[in-house]
């Protein structure tokens, strides 16, 4: 599992790493960092609920199964709310 | 109350006869529930115009729906911050900060004060707040089975938590809440009166500070740089005063709310009691069925939103206590559940003005209410009394007498 974070959106609520802080990492402002993350198979539940817990929306749950591990094709994202 | 003139682009069939400040529930009312009356509003569309809906009688566009909220507080560029309340309270102009800049300015403001109270920094807050907690619930609990909690505790609790905050001595106390009750609450002579001591007191803490610097709030404020050059005064005494009264009434109403219902629902407050790991939680909850306050913007264009014919100037109301019953958005929004889940609430609002003291508020409260549980046992509200309830800009409860006899 994916978590794609629109870090635009983040205006750091910090709920997400109040959910699963070894998941979601904040800078020193408590705002998300940049870049995508890749959970770990035990960190799955609470990633997910952390990124259910944004207010902002700004984080997306990926659950297709690791696509760009075998192809490049980069898969057409849908933002689902 | 009042007859508006309702501006001519407002189709008629769009007003509706609500306001946060006069309709039915809103007025300081024995028992009242103020929440419960703004909830009705889902019954209606998503946005609709209220002809009195703000402190000096203006009328505002009323966003009902929390995802259209959302939309609106995303976008600055469309719905403006820029409104310099409380200096035109005095006939002058000037913003409070960040709170009446939009972006870009106001991303430089804000990414100053994020690391102030920042998640990191508030863990490095808290030992004192339980501290104080602890001290206050103590002195309750020794003189007596009854208190009025908003002036016993809640108000002391939170304000000089601020007060420690800001560098400023303690027993000043009772000078800072009467000033902040007459400027939030007062009348037409006491809120200018009020607003005039708050900032002379600003300005001449600031001039302090930069004669003497100290470990404190406005030391940093005063030392701070801004694209490099140092903050006018100008800038400075717009943080100070914002930073002032954002923190005062908002963490000891949310208390005061959550302690009220708490007193009301036995059931709950005992398993709170017994199980304080579900503290955290319940008090997200709280937070959700009880905000206290309406955010305000200014449309910077003519705009269609859901129908409605905004045009450039108009007020737009996003009210966190009608957001946070949005049946679209809560299961049961009505009903306080503290083992709510998925609470994506709007008490701190959303968008780049995200309430900067959410991380320690949300501290304070969880504290307040765990060291409250821990050494007060099962209370109710006292026989013959009654909490007083308000509605307006910010809700409020006051009066509210405690009893564990
Ligand atoms: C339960 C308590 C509190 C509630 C419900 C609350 C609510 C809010 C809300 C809704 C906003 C957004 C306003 C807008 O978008 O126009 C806000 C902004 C703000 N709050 Fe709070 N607040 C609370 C406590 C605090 C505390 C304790 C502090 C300071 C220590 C604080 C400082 C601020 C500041 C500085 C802003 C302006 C942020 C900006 O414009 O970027 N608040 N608050
Ligand atoms: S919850 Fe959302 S807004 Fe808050 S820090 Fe995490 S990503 Fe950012």
């Amino acid at each position: 599992m994916r978590i794609i974070v629109h870090k635009a959106k983040c205006q750091g609520h910090a709920r997400c790493s109040a959910q699963a802080p070894d998941v979601f990492k904040l800078d020193d402002e408590g705002y998300i960092l940049p870049g995508d993350i890749e959970v770990a198979q035990g960190e799955q539940l609470l990633a997910s609920r952390g990124a259910r817990s944004c207010p902002e929306r700004a984080l997306e749950l990926d659950r297709t199964p690791a696509v760009r591990a075998v192809s490049d094709v980069i898969e057409p994202r849908v933002w689902r709310a | 109350m009042a007859i508006n003139a309702v501006p001519d682009h407002v189709p008629p069939e769009m007003v509706r006869d609500f306001s946060l400040f006069t309709s039915p529930g809103m007025a300081p009312a024995p028992n009242g529930d103020p929440h419960a009356a703004v909830a009705c509003v889902h019954a209606g569309p998503p946005i609709f115009y209220s002809p009195y809906n703000t402190r000096d009688g203006r009328g505002t566009w009323v966003i009902t729906r929390a995802a259209d909220q959302r939309r609106v507080l995303q976008d600055a560029e469309t719905f403006s911050s820029h409104r310099s309340i409380f200096a035109s309270a005095l006939g002058e102009n000037w913003p409070m900060i960040p709170l009446e800049l939009d972006p870009p300015a106001h991303g430089v403001f804000r990414s100053l004060l994020n690391p102030l109270l920042s998640p990191k920094r508030v863990v490095v807050l808290e030992p004192k707040v339980r501290e104080r907690a602890i001290t206050l619930i103590l002195r309750i609990a020794a003189s007596g089975t009854s208190c009025d909690v908003m002036k016993d505790f809640a108000f002391p609790f939170t304000v000089s938590i601020f007060l420690r905050l800001l560098g400023l001595p303690d027993h000043r106390l009772d000078t800072f809440v009467g000033w902040a009750k007459d400027l939030l609450h007062g009348d037409d002579v006491k809120r200018p009166a009020a607003a005039r001591t708050i900032v002379a007191f600003i300005d001449e803490l600031a001039t302090k500070r930069r004669k003497e610097p100290v470990d404190d709030f406005m030391t940093f404020i005063v030392q701070a740089q801004v694209g490099g050059r140092p903050l006018t005064e100008e800038e400075v005494r717009g943080i100070g005063v914002l930073v002032f009264i954002a923190g005062l009434d908002t963490v000891a109403a949310a208390i005061g709310f959550g302690l009220a219902y708490l007193a009301r629902n036995l059931k709950d407050q005992d398993l709170l009691r017994r199980e304080p790991d579900r503290i955290v939680l319940a008090a997200e909850e709280l937070l959700r069925a009880y905000p206290t306050v309406q955010i305000i913007r200014v449309a910077t264009k003519d705009i269609e939103f859901e129908g409605a014919p905004i045009r450039k100037g108009d007020y737009v109301s996003c009210a966190a206590m009608i957001a946070n019953r949005d049946p679209a958005e809560f299961e049961c929004p009505n009903t306080v559940d503290l083992a709510r889940e998925d609470n994506r609430h709007a008490a701190f609002g959303y968008g780049p003005h995200r309430c900067l003291g959410s991380h320690l508020a949300r501290r304070e409260i969880v504290i307040g209410l765990e060291e409250w549980l821990a050494r007060i046992p099962a209370f109710r509200i006292q026989n013959g009394t009654a909490p007083i309830t308000s509605g307006g800009h910010l809700f409020g409860i006051e009066n509210l007498i405690l009893d564990w006899s």
